[in-house]
């Protein structure tokens, strides 16, 4: 082997043990048969799972989160769909100006968005809730949500509705039957990238709950006393499921790509 | 005659300043195969988007069978559409592409799928209904197409450059098929290409556009035959063209001075117009004047190219002004490079073009 060879793969090695190593170490000490989750390792245990799914709180604020997760992006994926839709097809006067207005947002952190939304809420009276941080994320997930379906009303896409009209389909059986069909792979990926968003985002969720809170807010509450290895195996649940659902949306939109 | 099916009544198309369609009068009757013919730019699939309803004129009318359709939507207008792209519904079957316009007018389904299985036995594409859409190739999707739009019996079946994206034999096997479907269905068809060969060998009648305006319209060998216009005569393939002037007019016929000496042609010129001379490389006469020819003069063979069923040769005629003809002959008689000879050419093929 090249010298240049040697020095390259051990660049890769260092880059991926400073991406992973963290979460492996949170994955690995959530399975600490033991009281912390620092090293030694000390054998493997699943009893901080067991904990995880004996703690009713955690257990609530899982769903929480994917009730704000699921309505939240279920919210920001047909908004943003319909604003791509109308954007693409009617080409309104001055809708480059739309555009840009409909993706700002992406451009702003959290925490202004989340001081933001909590400022206006408390203006028109919305106290802190769960739906105040489904409205959050919503705020976030839009833009997001737009630039994807935007991005698959091309030239092609806008024949085919054509094709359709052309065959005597009206303007809403074209989006019906055609377009959000045709779609359908897109929305759906758009979903479950803004739900694993949604899913582990803290600012926002934090500054607008009050009571009832997200996954992320109550383990930061747990972590305000001191590490556990029940935190790792609660945040090791976390990161599994934003895995499952990134690989679902790999293979959707392969599945778009292929079929497109 | 009876009326036009289709009208196109001083339609203007601008976009800002620029004009893609300048004022067009256009009546295509009832069972017609018209073509309309042009470069890109030329306005040509312009018109047939008005004619759609998917462009709204600026100017003008648009009737189809006698009904002002200017104002009405594609949905509702007598005609259908074979798309460039086809525009199929990739997540339907076959049978429910086909079928889909049929269900937009409330057909029942068993009726419908009767119907999609005749439109694909008629294309030649029996038994592909369950398919996907995604199983097919681009020849089988064009047909695809073709049957989804005369499955719900346009009065006019609009087709943009549908046979673009085919190698060339399939191309020539669906313009047949085309030719052979549209004379069936007695559906009047208007096509839209840029390849003058496609145009000639499936029109009953081309349309001739350049630069959003008609050039000539006629039956396909009026137009290579006796091109109204210069575009004309270079776009429908190779020509010769010679600059000249009239020198002397008759009734019947008039003298034109060229660089290749002064022929003398039939037709109405004025003494003194400046006029083009085209003549196809084919109808070149290799050899003296003879009985009903007038000589060209002579010249040397500077190339030939073998294009399997002529031989293409480039000649210099002995004029000093660089004057070359392209002459096109059969390749059992085809002169060799560096030879010399001598040229005529009927004056009846000769085209009479005002400069």
């Amino acid at each position: 082997m090249r010298p240049r060879h040697v020095v390259i793969i051990a660049y890769v090695i260092a880059v991926a043990l400073f991406i992973f190593l963290p979460v492996v170490m949170l994955v690995l000490y959530s399975f600490q048969d033991g009281l912390v989750p620092v090293p030694p390792f000390r054998g493997f245990s699943l009893r901080w799972y067991q904990k995880v799914f004996e703690n009713r709180k955690l257990l609530e604020a899982m769903g929480n989160s994917v009730i704000v997760g699921g309505l939240s992006s279920a919210v920001a994926t047909i908004l943003g769909f319909l604003a791509a839709y109308g954007l693409a097809r009617s080409r309104p006067r001055g809708g480059n100006a739309i555009q840009y207005a409909l993706m700002a947002p992406i451009t702003v952190s959290y925490l202004i968005i989340g001081m933001g939304l909590l400022i206006a809420f408390n203006g028109i009276g919305i106290d802190r809730s769960l739906l105040a941080v489904g409205v959050g994320h919503v705020v976030i997930n839009l833009p997001l949500c737009f630039a994807i379906a935007y991005s698959q009303l091309g030239e092609h896409q806008a024949n085919v509705e054509r094709a359709a009209q052309d065959l005597g389909a009206s303007d809403l059986q074209a989006l019906v039957l055609v377009t959000v069909p045709m779609l359908w792979p897109t929305l759906i990926a758009a979903f479950f990238i803004a739900f694993t968003l949604s899913w582990d985002e803290f600012v926002i969720a934090f500054l607008l709950s009050k009571f009832d809170v997200t996954l992320p807010v109550v383990i930061w509450n747990m972590l305000r006393s001191g590490l556990s290895p029940e935190l790792n195996a609660a945040g090791t649940l976390v990161f599994a499921t934003s895995i499952v659902l990134v690989i679902v949306v790999e293979l959707l939109l392969a599945r778009g790509r292929r079929h497109g | 005659m009876a009326e036009p099916l289709v009208q196109l009544r001083g339609v203007v198309k601008r976009y800002g300043s620029t004009v893609a369609v300048e004022r067009i009068d256009l009546d295509i009757a009832a069972g017609e195969f018209v073509v309309l013919l042009g470069p890109s730019g030329s306005g040509k699939t312009t018109v047939l988007s008005m004619i759609g309803g998917f462009t709204e004129p600026s100017e003008g009318r648009v009737l189809i069978g006698g009904e002002d359709v200017t104002e009405m939507p594609p949905a509702r207008r007598p005609k259908t559409t074979v798309f460039q792209d086809y525009a199929l519904f990739p997540h339907m079957s076959v049978r429910n592409n086909v079928g889909f316009g049929l269900a937009m007018r409330k057909v029942p389904k068993a009726a419908r799928d009767a119907r999609a299985d005749a439109m694909l036995k008629l294309v030649g594409l029996e038994g592909f209904g369950d398919r996907g859409i995604h199983q097919l190739s681009g020849g089988q999707r064009q047909r695809v197409a073709l049957a989804r739009a005369i499955a719900v019996e346009p009065k006019v079946l609009l087709l943009d450059e549908p046979l673009g994206a085919l190698d060339l034999a399939l191309r020539r096997q669906m313009q047949e098929e085309l030719v052979h479907i549209q004379k069936r269905l007695g559906t009047t068809f208007v096509h839209v290409t840029h390849d003058q060969e496609e145009a000639m060998s499936i029109a009953d009648r081309i349309v001739v556009m350049c630069a959003g305006r008609i050039e000539d319209m006629g039956p396909p060998a009026r137009i290579y035959l006796r091109p109204a216009t210069l575009f004309t005569a270079t776009f429908m393939g190779e020509s010769n063209i010679l600059p000249g002037e009239v020198v002397e007019a008759t009734s019947g016929a008039g003298w034109v001075k060229t660089a290749l000496g002064t022929l003398t042609l039939p037709g109405q010129a004025d003494i003194g117009a400046r006029v083009n001379l085209s003549i196809r490389p084919e109808q070149l006469l290799i050899g003296r004047a003879a009985e009903g020819t007038t000589s060209l003069g002579v010249g040397r063979v500077t190339e030939t190219s073998f294009q399997g069923t002529h031989v293409r040769a480039r000649l210099a005629m002995q004029t000093g002004d660089n004057t070359e003809l392209l002459l096109r002959a059969p390749a059992t008689a085809a002169p060799t490079a560096g030879s010399e000879i001598a040229l005529s050419v009927r004056p009846s093929d000769v085209v009479l073009l005002r400069a």
